[in-house]
């Protein structure tokens, strides 16, 4: 019968497949390195590091595996739950290591901040990962500038102004820009996460914070109404799609030149580079402007992260399998992947000619140089500021769409403030609790 | 009615739908053909300025695609193969037989099909560790089969319950066997049920993405949707040109195989084929 | 068939062979759906941790919280319902409107055919993405014709507004998954005999009078079977949602499948995302008997 034929040598390639990464030619012992980036530029970068690690260690060899950026938690609640984790995972944000961290997840990484050598970082690199016991949940593997704002002085020369550096600037400037039909900005306005982190960093330009360096709720407060009333001005610069704008939605936007300003990261320049090369003597960046000149600016950092998983085969080879992504040659080839979007966090980096060897890196050299400042001084939700204790639920609080709801209920469907603030802080006090 | 103008008016209005059906899928097309730079050109162009297979080369020649689609074929076929058996006996014994149980198993069936299956992702992983099967193909075809089975055996019931049962008792009476009556005279009758059965199981398999995104993580192993995914589309960054190339590229194997199981699918649906 | 085989099966009884044939089926579903359900029905009574799986006894307290004020799955509920109403009832629609285009004889027909099934094909995952281009304020064909013809001066909000983020979810939902129904529905209409019409054209009917009294009953049986398992379907959908609207404005298009989602991965609460599952489950069971019911009265 062909059809049986047909099924069990289907059923037995299919059986067989797996299996064949085990067959006899490769005998070595593989570690599995999980990520979330894993563009075919930054791949063809960790293979080179990879070759070297495995010349290095001849017994190993390394199989990277890319994540899915959003769904990583399914994936790694099924590995963690299965006692299956990879060896090193690398480019999660900071708040997902203290989260795994505080459930007993994953190693401290003091062992591996050591072997790298602490003094190469970068002063305050690894702040965000001291965890409440002391020890570090992971080492920063680079920095995100995420909330830069990005200006084209060609728009603010027409409308005959300087950078915006506060609130009713850029008001004033997306108003001048109305006449020529351009869109001031690209905030976004929708129920997802982009806009939850966005925003918080809106209320720390206000000069507020979420949560206090206790971790009680702070959003009952004048800073968070201001910067709600603040984003809500905004709406009507911004497009009318804003309100399901995710990361590449607002990216596109000022890319693409329809939007004067944006908020992003040096994925900026990657994107310009390639598909809007007309405009790329115009843009530039700067820190997001505040609510007024006295408060400091407050950059979003989302602090890619290496780290490992408990219970881990061949622990120590893991550990050097870690260390060596921060070799020099190797490292610089992994930031120029993406390039000025994933920052150095260590020192000498951007003087380094091979890192400045690059296209976008040396055409855009004064703008990286201001994000990696930024960056290094930047914070995120599960990090405040160097006053706060880390909070270790900031992911959590993010999936559970407070804050989002929260700019969604005042701007979009005009709701009362005091209480959709209430209501935000009565989710957030029930995922903190749980 | 050939040639009446009211005629020539259905047609137009079928065809004007189909060109608005189709065009989201025209414009995937005529996206994977652009330079980077044309894709997001304001105001939007239709057809490309410069036409370009460079992403079809880059993902054929640069990156793991191949794999992939090789994983795709093989996941699909061996689920397509394995539920479409299983079910097509289990719809026939639920059909024809009565057994003690009969209802009850029905029932759970029924049950099982009911359930949102991302509740059923983490204990399904978990199983497949304890059986060895964790991050294999195997693991994906019996997953797939969990929704898929029910599916498939509502459906192959449904054109079963309708094939008369004067059939095989005539060739039972000529002494064939009931098994034998089954393949004999069941399963042809059945057979454009059965076929419409295997194409949906495909596409299902073909398309499916959730219980790919957590089972399988090893990139030998990787389906098509986790991998291309996971390859071009992050929060931060489409790769645009490419996941268009992509996207047209994981289409054609379903247009290749509805192109040859057209008829089959019209004919599996047909004149009292199908019993509620 | 061969001899030595048929004189084998014709030593099975037939009252082992009704359970021999259904064992294979029940024993992969045991496996791999009962087992992991068993374990979601236990789950739903517990209070777990999705990355540890450390659990707390909580009983029926998830369901209690659940159905209560703080729990979201009235008004979900609602959502779900709607959207699975508004959907099929699109989708049946445009199916059976569509079979009945596609029932005529015409050039091309079988191209015809075809290209209708697309939607069906393309991943949703790819489908979505390439709508919420089409719907993008810049990039977007939606916006850009309308405002090429006039009709509009500002692009649209397709997405992110109501009632429009619910509408598109219908459209874009009925667009995906009507071809099921077109393929049902056109395989049943080939077999209608012309005579039926012809006689119905004698009598004066005309052409919604003829669809009413000749087509409908014909095909009344197929389409039963569709709505349910399109029902079923649309129901449990979570990735052409989620990826489209994120359950957005608010909470105007958060549907049941993605509150599971979001407890299960979000907020690590698998014990609850199994509480709604089995909500899920009863809320459609209901429905279920009540088609059952339904049909059993007309069969």
């Amino acid at each position: 019968m062909a059809e049986g034929l047909t099924r069990r040598s289907v059923l037995a390639g299919a059986a067989a497949l797996p299996l064949a990464g085990c067959a006899a030619d490769d005998d070595r012992i593989p570690l599995r390195w999980w990520s979330p980036q894993a563009a075919p530029a930054q791949v063809r970068a960790y293979r080179a590091q990879i070759k070297m690690f495995e010349a290095a260690n001849p017994r190993f060899r390394v199989l990277f595996e890319p994540t899915s950026d959003e769904g990583y938690p399914a994936q790694f609640a099924a590995a963690f739950a299965a006692r299956q984790p990879p060896n090193i995972v690398t480019h999660l944000p900071s708040f997902a290591a203290q989260n795994y961290y505080a459930k007993g997840l994953i190693e401290p990484a003091d062992a591996l901040l050591a072997r790298i050598g602490a003094e190469r970082f970068l002063p305050g690199a690894n702040d965000v990962y001291r965890a409440p016991d002391g020890r570090l949940s992971a080492v920063a593997l680079g920095g995100t500038a995420v909330d830069m704002l990005w200006v084209r002085k060609d728009l603010l020369a027409a409308a005959g102004m300087a950078a915006p550096r506060t609130w009713d600037e850029l008001r004033r400037y997306c108003q001048r820009l109305r006449p020529r039909g351009i869109y001031g900005a690209p905030l976004p306005y929708g129920s997802n996460s982009m806009t939850s982190l966005i925003f918080i960093g809106f209320i720390h330009r206000a000069g507020g914070q979420v949560f206090t360096p206790d971790l009680d709720i702070a959003l009952d407060s004048a800073p968070v109404y201001d910067a709600l009333d603040f984003y809500r001005s905004m709406r009507e610069y911004c497009p009318p799609g804003a309100t399901s704008f995710g990361w590449s939605d607002s990216l596109n936007a000022f890319v693409s030149g329809a939007t004067a300003t944006g908020i992003y990261g040096g994925r900026v320049l990657i994107n310009v580079a390639r598909q809007n090369p007309r405009i790329a003597d115009e843009i530039d960046c700067l820190t997001y402007p505040t609510a007024s000149p006295q408060i400091p600016a407050w950059t979003f950092n989302d602090f890619p992260s290496v780290f490992i998983p408990r219970g881990v085969s061949h622990p120590a080879e893991t550990l050097a399998l870690a260390a060596s992504l921060f070799d020099r040659a190797g490292y610089v080839r992994q930031l120029l992947a993406a390039p000025g979007h994933v920052l150095p966090v260590l020192h000498g980096i951007t003087d380094d000619p091979a890192y400045m060897g690059n296209p976008v890196t040396s055409l855009f050299q004064p703008e990286i140089e201001r994000m990696t400042v930024a960056a290094a001084g930047g914070h995120n939700l599960g990090f405040e500021t160097p006053a706060h204790r880390p909070n270790a639920r900031a992911g959590e609080v993010i999936a559970s769409n407070a804050i989002a709801e929260l700019v969604q209920r005042v701007v979009i469907n005009g709701e009362n403030a005091r209480q959709s603030v209430g209501r935000a802080v009565d989710m957030i006090a029930r995922v903190m609790k749980a | 009615m050939r040639g009446t103008l009211a005629h020539l008016v259905r047609t137009l209005l079928c065809w004007a739908c189909i060109l608005l059906i189709v065009f989201p899928l025209l414009w995937m097309l005529l996206t994977s053909f652009k330079p980077e730079d044309e894709v997001f050109s304001v105001p939007v162009k239709l057809l490309p300025e410069e036409w370009t297979i460079e992403y079809y080369r880059i993902l054929i020649e640069e990156t793991a695609f191949p794999t992939y689609f090789l994983n795709s074929f093989v996941v699909s076929t061996a689920t397509t193969l394995l539920v479409v058996a299983v079910a097509t006996i289990g719809a026939y014994s639920i059909v024809r037989f009565s057994y003690r149980g009969r209802a009850f198993i029905a029932s759970g069936i029924l049950l099982s099909y009911l359930l949102p299956s991302v509740v059923l992702i983490i204990p399904l992983y978990m199983m497949m560790v304890e059986i060895g099967l964790a991050n294999s193909l195997a693991s994906l075809v019996l997953a797939y089969a969990s929704f898929a089975l029910p599916f498939a055996l509502w459906l192959l019931r449904s054109f079963m319950a309708a094939i008369p049962e004067d059939l095989e008792s005539a060739a039972m009476i000529d002494g064939a066997s009931r098994l034998e009556a089954f393949v004999d005279v069941v399963l042809p009758q059945a057979l454009p049920g059965i076929i419409s059965t295997m194409l949906f199981t495909f596409i299902l398999a073909w398309n499916e993405y959730l219980f790919a995104l957590v089972l399988v993580n090893a990139d030998a192993v990787r389906p098509l949707t986790t991998g291309v995914m996971t390859m071009l589309v992050s929060g931060f960054n489409i790769e645009w040109s490419l996941l268009m190339a992509a996207s047209v590229l994981m289409s054609l194997p379903l247009i290749v195989i509805l192109a040859f199981l057209q008829s089959y699918l019209v004919r599996g649906f047909g004149a009292g084929a199908v019993k509620g | 068939m061969s001899g030595a085989v048929s004189r084998l099966l014709h030593r099975v009884p037939d009252a082992a062979l009704g359970p021999l044939l259904i064992a294979p089926l029940v024993l992969i579903l045991g496996a791999v759906v009962f087992l992991p359900l068993v374990a979601a029905l236990a789950l739903s009574l517990f209070e777990v941790n999705t990355l540890t799986l450390d659990a707390a006894w909580a009983g029926l307290g998830n369901f209690a919280r659940l159905f209560g004020d703080e729990g979201r799955f009235w008004s979900a509920l609602l959502v779900t319902l709607v959207w699975t109403g508004g959907t099929l009832a699109l989708q049946l629609l445009v199916g059976v409107g569509l079979a009945l285009l596609l029932n005529e004889d015409m050039r091309f027909r079988s191209l015809a055919r075809s290209l209708v099934l697309f939607p069906y094909f393309v991943s949703t995952v790819v489908a979505v993405l390439v709508w919420r281009w089409l719907f993008n304020d810049f990039f977007g064909l939606a916006n850009q014709l309308l405002i090429g013809a006039g009709l509009i001066a500002e692009p649209v909000d397709w997405l992110g507004t109501m009632p429009n983020a619910m509408l598109s979810l219908i459209v874009v939902g009925a667009w995906k998954f009507f071809p099921f129904v077109v393929i049902t529905v056109l395989a049943r209409l080939q077999t209608i005999p012309p005579q039926l019409y012809e006689a119905a054209r004698l009598d004066g009917a005309g052409a919604w009078a003829r669809f009413r009294d000749v087509t409908l009953p014909q095909i009344a049986d197929v389409l039963a079977i569709t709505v349910l398992l399109r029902a079923v379907w649309d129901f449990k959908e979570f990735d052409l949602v989620y990826l489209l609207t994120g359950g957005g404005p608010v909470n105007a298009t958060r549907t049941l499948p993605l509150i599971v989602y979001q407890e299960a991965f979000g907020l690590n609460r698998i014990g609850m995302a199994s509480a709604y599952a089995v909500a899920m489950m009863l809320v459609m069971s209901l429905f279920f008997l009540v088609y059952r019911r339904v049909s059993k009265g007309q069969g």
